[in-house]
Parts: C-alpha cells; sequence; structure tokens
C-alpha cells in the first residue's frame, strides 16, 4: 500500500494528514474503493432521509426486527436460487403480520411481541443456513456487510432505489408528518393511517435490502436511526431535519470508509461507529450551542 | 401544630416556560383542599411539587414540617386508575399490599400481619371479597378503590388524590367521600385536583384555584365565587339564575 | 423412546451441553418475566449487542470474557441513561443508536485479527456443543448472581412494572432499580453466550416468559412457568438438533434449534389460549 512514505512512531500532524490523503488517493484511484465510496454515501444519505420518519414514528426496534426476521426469507432465496431481495421481502411481510398478530393478544406488549419475532426469524435462518455447509463467511457478509465486494449493479440498484423512495416520501410527506404526530387527528381527517403505515414499511424494508451490501442487517439500522437523531438535535421542522440527516449520512458513508482503509477495520462497522460517534459529539455540544442562542436573545 | 402543607410563593417551570406561577397555600392536619383549575393549569405539576418529584425554580414546599422528599414515607399517592395497565397480573390484594412495601422495607416479604392490614383497608372500601381477583377485572370506579385502599394501607398522614371522581360510579363516589371523611376525623390532610365543583364542596373545606397562576386559597365557598371561577377558566364558564356556575369547554 | 430422548446424553459433550441449556433455560425464563413484565424487551435485546465489544475485546486481549461483557453491559446502562435526560432524543433512537454503535465497535475490534469470520461467528452463535466444565461453573455463578438479584427485589420490580409513577410518588429511586435490573440481565447475557451467543440470547430472555403471560394470572405462577418453558426447550432443542444430525443428516445449529423450538412455543400457545379465551366469552354469552 502507499503508506511506505510516513513513520509510525510520533503521530505529527503531517504524518496523519499524509496517510488520510493517501487514502483518499488510493479510493480515488481504486475502483474497487471508488464503487463503496459511493455506495456508502448514498445508503448513509437514503438512511436519514427516511431514518428521521422512522425515528419520529417510533419504528427502531420494528427496524430491528425486520433486518433479523428477514434473514430466513435470504438463505432460502438462496437455497431456491433466486434472488436474495426478493426472499427478503418476502419475508418482511410475513414479519410485519407476525409481530401484529402475536400484539393483537392484551398480554403480549408490543415490544414482547417484536423481541420474539424478531429472535426466532434469525433463528429460523440460522437453523436452515447450518443445515446446509458454507456457515460462517455467507452469514458474516449478510450480518455486517462488505462493501468493498459491491458490484456496479449494487450501486445502481441503491442509486435507483434512493431515487424512488425519496420521492415517494416527498409525495406523502404531509400524510406522514401528519399521522405520525396525531394518528388520531389524522384518522378523523380521513386519512388512511393503516395504508400510510404500510407504505412506511415496505419503503423501510426497502432501504434495508438497499443497505445490506454496505453495513450488513445489524448496522444498516445505525444509518437509519444516528444521522437522523443527529439531525434532529440541531433542526426542528422534519422537511429540514431530512436534508440534514442526508447530509450527515454521507458524511458518515464517507468518513467511516476512509477512516476504515486506514486502519484496516471493517468497513461497515467502521461507518456505523461514526455515525453513533457524531450522534454523540451533537447531544453533547447541541444544548450548549442551544443555550448561546437563547442566551444572545436574551441579551438583545 | 405542625402544618400538614406549606407553599410558600411556589413557582415551576418547564423549558423556560413557567408552569406554575406564585401558588400560595397553608393547610392543617384534617383539612381537605379542592385544587380547581381547567385542563393544563399545573394541577399534576403541583401534586408532583409536593411529592419532591419536580424541582422548584422558586418559593418553598413544606410537607409536615420538613422537605417534601423527606416527608415520603408519611404521603400516600393516589394515581388515577387508568394510567395503569389492566393487564398486569397482579391481585387487588397484591396491589393494596403495595402500600405496606416501604413499612416492610427491602427484602423482606409481606407477612400476615400486612395482609391483615391490607385485607382491613380493602373492607373499608367495600371490596374485601374480591381481593383474589385480578386487578384488571374490575370495574374502573373498582380499580381506583383499591388504589384508595393501597393508600389508606400506607397510614399516611397526608393523602393526594389525583382526580379521584373522574368517572366514577356514584357508589363509589359515597364511598370515597365517608372514607376521606374518616381520614380527616383522624388527623389526615387532603389534597385533590377535581373538575368537580360540587364534589369539592362535599368533600372538601378549602380551595385552591389555579391557572398557573392562583386565583385564590382560602374557604372553598369564598375562593369558588362566580368572578374568580371566570377569570381562572377565561370564556370557558357559564353562570346560571341562581348564581350557580357551570364549567363548560373543559373535558377529560 | 430412550433412543431419542436419553442416549444422546451418554456422551460428555451432551450432557455438558444439557447442564448449560438446563441452567440457562431457567435463569432466562425467570429474568426474562421481569423483561416482559417492564415492556423492555427492546432494553434487553440493546445489552445483548452492547456486551458484544466487552466480549469482543476481552477475547482479542485474550482476558476473561464474562469481565469484558460486564463492564460494557455497565457502560452502556449509563449512558442509555445519560441519553434519555435529552428531551430531544427519544429511547427507541437512543438505544437503537447504543446498540449498533457498541455492536460495530466490536465488530471493528474483531475484524482486526485474521480470523476474523470465525470467531466473530462463535461469539455472535455461541457453541453449545463445546462447553467445558469452567464454562458451564460460570454459568451457574453468573445465573445465580442475577436470581439473587431479582429475588431480593422482587417485590419493588413488580411495583415498578405495574406503576411506576406510583413507585416514585412512595419514594424509592426509580433509577437504582432500573440498575439493578439490567444488571441481572446482563448478567443472564453473559452467562449465555457460550451457550447460544449474543444474538438469540433476546430469545431465552423473553420467549419463555412470554409464554408464561398467556398461560398464567399473577407473577409467581408466571416465574415458575417461565423457567419451566425455559428448561423444557432447552432440552428438548437439544434432542432435536441431536437426532436431526444423528438420524437425518441434517446439520441443525443447537442453539438456534432451542430458539426455534421456543418460538412454535410461543405460537402453539398464542393460538391455543385465544381459542380457549373465544371459548369462554361465547360461553358466557350463552348462559345469560
Amino acid at each position: 500500500m502507499g503508506r511506505g512514505d510516513s513513520e509510525l512512531d510520533g503521530w505529527s500532524l503531517s504524518s496523519e494528514l499524509r496517510l488520510v490523503i493517501t487514502s483518499l488517493r488510493d479510493i480515488v484511484e481504486s475502483d474497487l474503493l471508488r464503487r463503496a465510496l459511493i455506495e456508502a454515501m448514498i445508503v448513509g444519505a437514503l438512511g436519514g432521509i427516511i431514518g428521521v420518519h422512522l425515528v419520529v414514528r417510533r419504528l427502531s426496534f420494528t427496524a430491528m426486527a425486520l433486518t433479523h426476521a428477514t434473514f430466513p426469507g435470504v438463505v432460502l432465496a438462496a437455497i431456491l436460487g433466486i434472488n436474495l431481495l426478493a426472499g427478503s421481502a418476502a419475508f418482511g411481510v410475513l414479519v410485519v403480520v407476525a409481530i401484529w398478530l402475536a400484539g393483537r393478544r392484551p398480554e403480549v406488549d408490543n415490544s414482547t411481541a417484536t423481541g420474539v419475532v424478531l429472535a426466532g426469524g434469525f433463528a429460523l435462518g440460522v437453523l436452515l443456513l447450518s443445515a446446509q455447509a458454507g456457515f460462517s463467511r455467507d452469514l458474516t457478509a449478510y450480518l455486517v456487510g462488505s462493501v468493498l465486494t459491491v458490484t456496479t449493479r449494487d450501486v445502481i440498484v441503491a442509486a435507483v432505489s434512493a431515487v424512488v423512495i425519496v420521492i415517494v416520501l416527498a409525495v406523502l410527506h404531509q400524510a406522514l408528518v401528519f399521522s405520525a404526530f396525531d394518528r388520531v387527528g389524522a384518522e378523523s381527517a380521513g386519512l388512511r393511517v393503516v395504508w400510510i403505515d404500510l407504505a412506511m414499511l415496505a419503503l423501510l424494508e426497502l432501504t434495508l435490502v438497499v443497505s445490506l451490501p454496505t453495513v450488513g442487517t445489524i448496522l444498516s439500522v445505525a444509518l437509519l436511526v444516528a444521522p437522523a437523531s443527529t439531525a434532529r438535535l440541531w433542526v426542528d421542522r422534519i422537511g429540514a431535519s431530512m436534508v440534514l440527516a442526508a447530509v450527515i449520512g454521507a458524511l458518515c458513508g464517507l468518513v467511516g470508509l476512509v477512516v476504515s482503509n486506514m486502519a484496516d477495520t471493517a468497513a461497515g462497522a467502521t461507518i456505523a461507529v461514526v455515525a453513533g460517534a457524531t450522534f454523540a459529539v451533537s447531544l453533547v455540544i447541541a444544548p450548549m450551542v442551544q443555550r448561546q442562542r437563547s442566551a444572545s436573545v436574551r441579551l438583545a | 401544630m405542625v402544618p400538614a402543607l406549606e407553599l410558600d410563593h411556589v413557582c415551576v417551570s418547564f423549558d423556560d416556560a413557567l408552569v406554575l406561577d406564585d401558588v400560595t397555600a397553608r393547610i392543617e392536619p384534617g383539612d381537605a383542599v379542592a385544587i380547581i383549575g381547567p385542563n393544563g393549569a399545573g394541577k399534576s405539576t403541583l401534586l408532583r411539587a409536593i411529592l419532591g418529584l419536580v424541582p422548584l425554580t422558586d418559593g418553598s414546599i413544606r410537607v409536615l414540617g420538613t422537605t417534601p422528599r423527606l416527608a415520603r414515607p408519611r404521603v400516600a399517592y393516589v394515581p388515577q386508575a387508568d394510567t395503569l395497565d389492566a393487564e398486569f397480573p397482579v391481585s387487588v390484594l397484591q396491589v393494596a399490599l403495595m402500600g405496606r412495601y416501604r413499612s416492610i422495607g427491602w427484602i423482606r416479604r409481606p407477612g400476615a400481619r400486612d395482609r391483615a392490614a391490607a385485607m382491613e383497608a380493602l373492607e373499608q372500601v367495600d371490596l374485601a371479597d374480591r381481593a383474589r381477583d385480578r386487578f384488571g377485572v374490575l370495574s374502573g370506579g373498582q380499580r381506583q378503590r383499591v388504589l384508595l385502599a393501597r393508600a389508606l394501607c400506607q397510614e399516611a398522614e397526608l393523602l393526594l388524590l389525583d382526580e379521584p371522581f373522574n368517572g366514577v360510579d356514584s357508589s363509589t363516589q359515597d364511598l370515597f367521600l365517608s372514607v376521606l371523611a374518616a381520614q380527616r376525623e383522624r388527623g389526615v390532610a387532603v389534597v385533590m385536583p377535581t373538575h368537580d365543583l360540587s364534589v369539592a364542596h362535599l368533600a372538601c373545606g378549602e380551595a385552591c384555584l389555579l391557572n398557573q397562576r392562583q386565583y385564590g386559597f382560602g374557604p372553598i365557598d369564598e375562593v369558588l365565587n362566580p368572578d374568580a371561577l371566570r377569570a381562572a377558566y377565561a370564556t370557558r364558564t357559564l353562570v346560571t339564575p341562581g348564581d350557580q356556575v357551570i364549567l363548560t369547554g373543559h373535558h377529560h | 423412546m430412550y433412543h431419542l430422548f436419553v442416549e444422546p446424553f451418554a456422551v460428555g459433550f451432551m450432557q455438558r451441553a444439557l447442564t448449560v441449556s438446563l441452567i440457562i433455560g431457567a435463569v432466562g425464563g425467570v429474568i426474562g418475566v421481569y423483561v416482559v413484565l417492564r415492556k423492555r424487551a427492546f432494553f434487553a435485546d440493546t445489552l445483548t449487542h452492547t456486551v458484544f465489544p466487552g466480549v469482543a475485546i476481552a477475547f482479542v486481549a485474550g482476558g476473561s470474557l464474562w469481565l469484558g461483557a460486564l463492564l460494557a453491559g455497565i457502560a452502556s446502562a449509563v449512558l442509555f441513561t445519560l441519553s434519555t435526560t435529552n428531551r430531544r432524543v427519544d429511547d427507541d433512537a437512543a438505544m437503537a443508536i447504543l446498540l449498533t454503535t457498541f455492536f460495530a465497535i466490536g465488530v471493528m475490534v474483531v475484524s482486526r485479527i485474521t480470523t476474523y469470520t470465525n470467531d466473530l461467528v462463535v461469539l455472535l452463535f455461541g457453541r453449545v456443543l463445546t462447553v467445558d466444565r469452567g464454562e458451564i461453573i460460570t454459568a451457574a455463578v453468573l445465573g445465580t448472581a442475577a436470581l439473587l438479584i431479582v429475588a431480593v427485589l422482587h417485590k419493588e420490580l413488580v411495583f415498578q412494572a405495574f406503576d411506576p409513577e406510583g413507585l416514585r410518588a412512595a419514594g424509592y429511586p426509580p433509577v437504582l432499580l432500573d440498575l439493578a435490573a439490567n444488571i441481572a440481565v446482563t448478567l443472564v447475557v453473559v452467562a449465555a453466550i457460550q451457550a447460544v451467543g449474543t444474538v438469540l440470547v433476546i430469545a431465552l430472555l423473553v420467549t419463555p416468559a412470554a409464554v408464561a403471560r398467556l398461560l398464567t394470572r399473577s407473577v409467581g405462577p408466571m416465574i415458575a412457568a417461565g423457567a419451566t418453558v425455559g428448561v423444557a426447550c432447552g432440552y428438548l432443542g437439544l434432542v432435536i438438533s441431536y437426532s436431526a444430525s444423528i438420524d437425518h443428516e441434517l446439520r441443525f445449529a443447537a442453539g438456534a434449534t432451542i430458539v426455534v423450538l421456543l418460538t412454535v412455543v410461543f405460537v402453539v400457545v398464542t393460538l391455543a389460549t385465544g381459542g380457549a379465551r373465544r371459548l369462554r366469552a361465547r360461553r358466557v354469552v350463552t348462559v345469560q
């Protein structure tokens, strides 16, 4: 690798900078890394945009359940030789239905129902997978992603899906916001809230499926929740926070990939850590900035 | 005699917005005060401040001669029954027993004496025969009675009841009135936010009229006069011939 | 029958697998009752993922796995409490971020060694068939500690689950109770890591208790039922996975089999009790 120039003893600023520049150069020059970067940024931005709605509708645990419990669909699709995304999507439907059915019993609350479906679904997938050979490698890629093996086709699918999702979200914007903040009011205003919920879940499932190559199942939730939550710390209105979340998500993809290249760590995981760190930092800084702002207003 | 409750220019705010503004009151043991005000007036906040659960922006509160936190073991809180999960697997007796937990202490399990005390409290609210039933199968009014029994088990000196007459049937209402009267005779002070003016008159000797700021505190007939009520409720009052005041435009 | 239900356990490794499964099934079933009553399945799931970096770092550093997991669990509980004080962050989102970030840290740590894939799988999915006596003893000790915590705090934990406002009003410290409950869950997670790994632990905590909830009407019986379901499925899961591989040449991962069985039991009980409920309601109507 082209890191040979910089000395490793004594982290002087210039050698760190040289490392970053070298990594960036690697990325720009290598087809593989360039694809990975574009994919990471698209997935990051997409996660941020739809993530705002996810957070507002409190669907984080449902998203976790979707990522885990659609695993058997992926395994079955692999066994039957059909498209993996289709298998995952089909099971996504089953998962939503299962959670709804389990939660209908008054004794079983929503979080318990989700927990049962999450674990049961995933275990089913593990079972199916262990029944045939090739356990470890496929499983890891599925769980934590392997963005460095992303194909051009994956990138195109991601880009197209992102556009579709953004268009649908734009069309449904008012309905989504209204039903999230005042469900009863929305229903009585004539909105078909159930259909909106289903549309949201469908978009969510599509996002997860598209994010799979980059960050895998467990970590895709990171890109859905962290950039969006960070944006919400700075900005109030949904529309503005969607834009900010997209920017933050894309940047997390970029920075995460560069850092993983420098530090030789798993790319998807690094992106997720960057996203989480961004949130943590904002958690600390945003109240301070808020206070400064309101203090200066009061003085004025 | 140590006052049961002393509120001295109490102010509470959330996020720079004043929720309670300069509330002053003094309640002796055996008194009963109705906290009257529209929704959002800060009645629940006032209860929580008395329990020491919200910090004061200004002013002070003394409960039974000491700070709210230290007084908590001697204060019993009766929430509204519909805030509790009706599916939860507890029996009526177990709920009543919860009032004794503080005196039982950590680690130890309730004993025969605790059970007897809980049954006695359930007798007072006329539900001893339902002791073994699951809490959730009872009607709303009955559940409210169980929560009152729980508070009685605590043998507290100050009772805080959050809108206790909301949506309860008339027999429960009568029961509550007689239990509260009996408690007052024993020197227990009662504080209760309520919407129902007629019940407030039946149960309480004093009233505190509230809508963020205080519109009066003192004997109930004096405080709940039409002018004061109109001021506190803004346009949501209606005065009928005979000077009866009806509160409109508020609901639960 | 003997061949199916007893013979597998004539062998040493199967006996050890059974022992650890029974311990974890029982402990998970009991602690799970508190998780389900408090409606904290998501937080329990968060904890199972956040202990992962502790385990990963300890594994890489060659240290004690359970100490690493414990420290990570406590760190995440503290962080979570801190983030919920900010009202612009809702609990769900905070947990999801905590979960994924910590988990990602664990993956990053493991990914720096070359045998990354295999080790990751073991940490994630456990290897109940290769536990040794030391690990069984660890599981037993941790499990007992968890049981002690909930035994001591039982009535307060139930009170808090039922009426959190009332508990605060009575003067109890909710944060301390939460911390104690979370530590108990962390201990179970660490104990179960060997058997089923971090990903499937949530099943052992939530599903037996969920089944028990459908079958019982008060907490005492619920605890007994939870432990029974956990133990029974631990045992039968091993029976099934063993029989599948020996008699039918199907390699079923043992941990996953236990979890799938638990889920099947949940489905069956849900349908059965739903039917019984409707029958009872109908009977009431006709008697009138």
